[in-house]
């Protein structure tokens, strides 16, 4: 009977992961085996479940602890990890310092002095990291983009940069590198703005600790990639696609845009379709569709912008890690050129570019 | 297909934070192993603990390792990920290299709970020409013609038909004929 059971347990080993009927509201993902437990226990763990339920829905939601509250934790050999988890070296204090915020300090100044003991807490806070690192990081994040991206107005730059350095995204990137458990912040569960002043003050610690290139290339493989996947005239668009084209050829020296019907289908139903297509002295630029006249043009339009600023759909696909060893330099070049603004460009002005 | 994967959920391959797009972060954040000192069935844990864990901690320096000794309870791996997701093992009466290969998948894991590839491929860019629509590759000839059409009413792939394959073979036949050869 006993080797009957242990046969079974074993060769049922790698079961299949079915959730647990008695996951809590933090999954926990259970490798899970061929169990035979007493005919009590099951509804013993319903009982506790529903009580569970109950006292979370009355307190709105489940009791959420802090991992360094935990008996197993140890924030030394947690910093050890997160810098090698990165590939980075980081110094010691600076990194201290740019996980520690002000509330912390003050919070724990404040908890010591209600105590009685004299405080004189050697204690850093990433205030100046913080403003630091936002600064180094929008100059990063500039300079890659100018690089790749040679052929856009300075408009759809600034927009791109102003995704990839928005709270949501640094948050995302903040959370998902493991700094919500080594944050000394006195708000838990940590504001997005705890996430990001941290992570911003990170960039400026390595800046610190190895130097501008290693934190250049920290940044453009953790948040420039936050840029894979996104479409960039979802971005920005320009408000006058047709008036801003008319400009454009016109500074050139070409002809005027004129918009032709090439394609309709449907013209008295809903699902109407037209096809407009722009020329240039008879030489086809690009055409666009739309459910109406109106929309189609201004669609062919704005497919026109996109070829010339490069930004079709079918556009080159944007370089990351290895791939940017060569352009380095040009992206260092380029974090205090601006690119032509939407104002003045012109083809003959961005020809130059690389990439 | 089989039924075993109805409760397994399914999904599309991906990766947290686009990892390996600038640099891979190994996922796994921290490993907790509980187990007791005495006990027989944590006797593997405690061998692997002897023997092969440092040189496991060397190799993964992003991972922190806790060890836990926890009486009379059978022992367990709790693995924790950078985005939060934990997992959970027992390893009650595992072998040293049991507990070794199940530490190494633990490695390999991102912290994205276990599904059923619906594709083994992802991307975020279907298409470079374009999606095909009726109008792809049409002839712009069709925007002025006059229905019927000499050329476009007809099926752009119709061949010759059986009467017209039959007349070209009497003329060919016909130019080999010697008597239509004019005397030299």
């Amino acid at each position: 009977m006993a080797a009957l059971w242990k046969t079974c347990h074993q060769c049922l080993r790698y079961g299949f992961s079915n959730a647990s009927i008695y996951t809590s509201i933090t999954a926990v993902n259970v490798i899970s085996k061929r169990n035979f437990k007493a005919h009590w226990v099951a509804p013993t763990l319903r009982e506790l479940q529903r009580r569970k339920v109950i006292e979370e829905d009355r307190n709105g939601g489940p009791k959420i602890f802090h991992r360094s509250t935990f008996l197993e934790w140890n924030y030394d050999a947690e910093i050890f990890a997160f810098s090698n988890r990165l590939g980075e070296k980081f110094n010691d204090s600076s990194l201290r310092a740019a996980l520690t915020h002000k509330s912390y300090i003050e919070r724990e100044t404040a908890r010591l002095s209600d105590i009685g003991v004299e405080s004189n807490l050697q204690f850093h806070d990433n205030e100046a990291l913080a403003k630091k690192g936002g600064e180094i990081m929008s100059k990063f994040i500039n300079g890659y983009l100018r690089a790749v991206f040679t052929q856009v107005p300075e408009e759809l730059i600034r927009a791109m940069h102003d995704f990839l350095t928005s709270n949501a995204t640094l948050e995302t990137v903040a959370k998902h590198i493991g700094l919500g458990d080594l944050m000394l912040c006195a708000d838990f569960p940590c504001k997005t703005e705890t996430y990001v002043k941290s992570f911003k003050a990170v960039v400026a610690a390595l800046a610190e600790s190895s130097g501008e290139e290693r934190a250049r290339i920290f940044v453009q493989d953790l948040v420039v990639t936050q840029l894979y996947g996104q479409d960039v005239n979802e971005l920005w668009n320009p408000v006058d696609p047709v008036g801003n084209l008319t400009a454009i050829l016109k500074r050139e020296g070409k002809a005027e845009p004129e918009f032709r019907l090439i394609r309709q289908a449907g013209s008295n139903s809903i699902l109407a379709v037209y096809y407009v297509g722009v020329y240039s002295d008879k030489n086809f630029i690009s055409e666009g569709a739309g459910e109406s006249l109106e929309v189609a043009k201004e669609m062919a339009a704005r497919e026109a912008l996109k070829k010339l600023f490069h930004t079709e759909d079918s556009m080159r696909a944007l370089p990351f890690g290895r791939q940017l060893k060569n352009i380095q330099s040009r992206i260092a070049q380029l974090e205090n050129q601006p690119n032509v603004p939407l104002s003045e460009w012109i083809s003959q002005k961005v020809m130059s570019a690389v990439h | 297909m089989s039924n075993s994967h109805l409760f397994l959920p399914s999904g599309f391959i991906r990766t947290p934070l686009q990892n390996g797009l600038g640099r891979y972060i190994p996922q796994l954040q921290r490993i907790t192993l509980k187990f007791c000192k005495s006990h027989g069935g944590s006797r593997g844990v405690r061998d692997f603990i002897e023997s092969d864990l440092m040189e496991f901690a060397k190799t993964n320096p992003g991972t922190v390792v806790y060890l836990k000794p926890r009486r009379h309870r059978s022992p367990c791996m709790v693995a924790e990920y950078l985005n939060g997701e934990r997992e959970y093992l027992s390893c009650h009466e595992f072998s040293r290299d049991e507990v070794y290969k199940w530490l190494s998948y633990m490695c390999t894991r991102s912290g994205i709970p276990v599904m059923r590839f619906r594709k083994y491929q992802h991307t975020d860019y279907p298409t470079i020409q374009g999606v095909w629509n009726p109008f792809t590759h049409q002839a712009p000839e069709i925007n002025v013609a006059e229905f019927p059409h000499e050329v476009l009413s007809k099926p752009n792939d119709q061949g010759p038909t059986a009467t017209e394959q039959l007349i070209e073979i009497f003329k060919k036949t016909q130019m080999e004929d010697p008597a239509n050869k004019p005397p030299n």
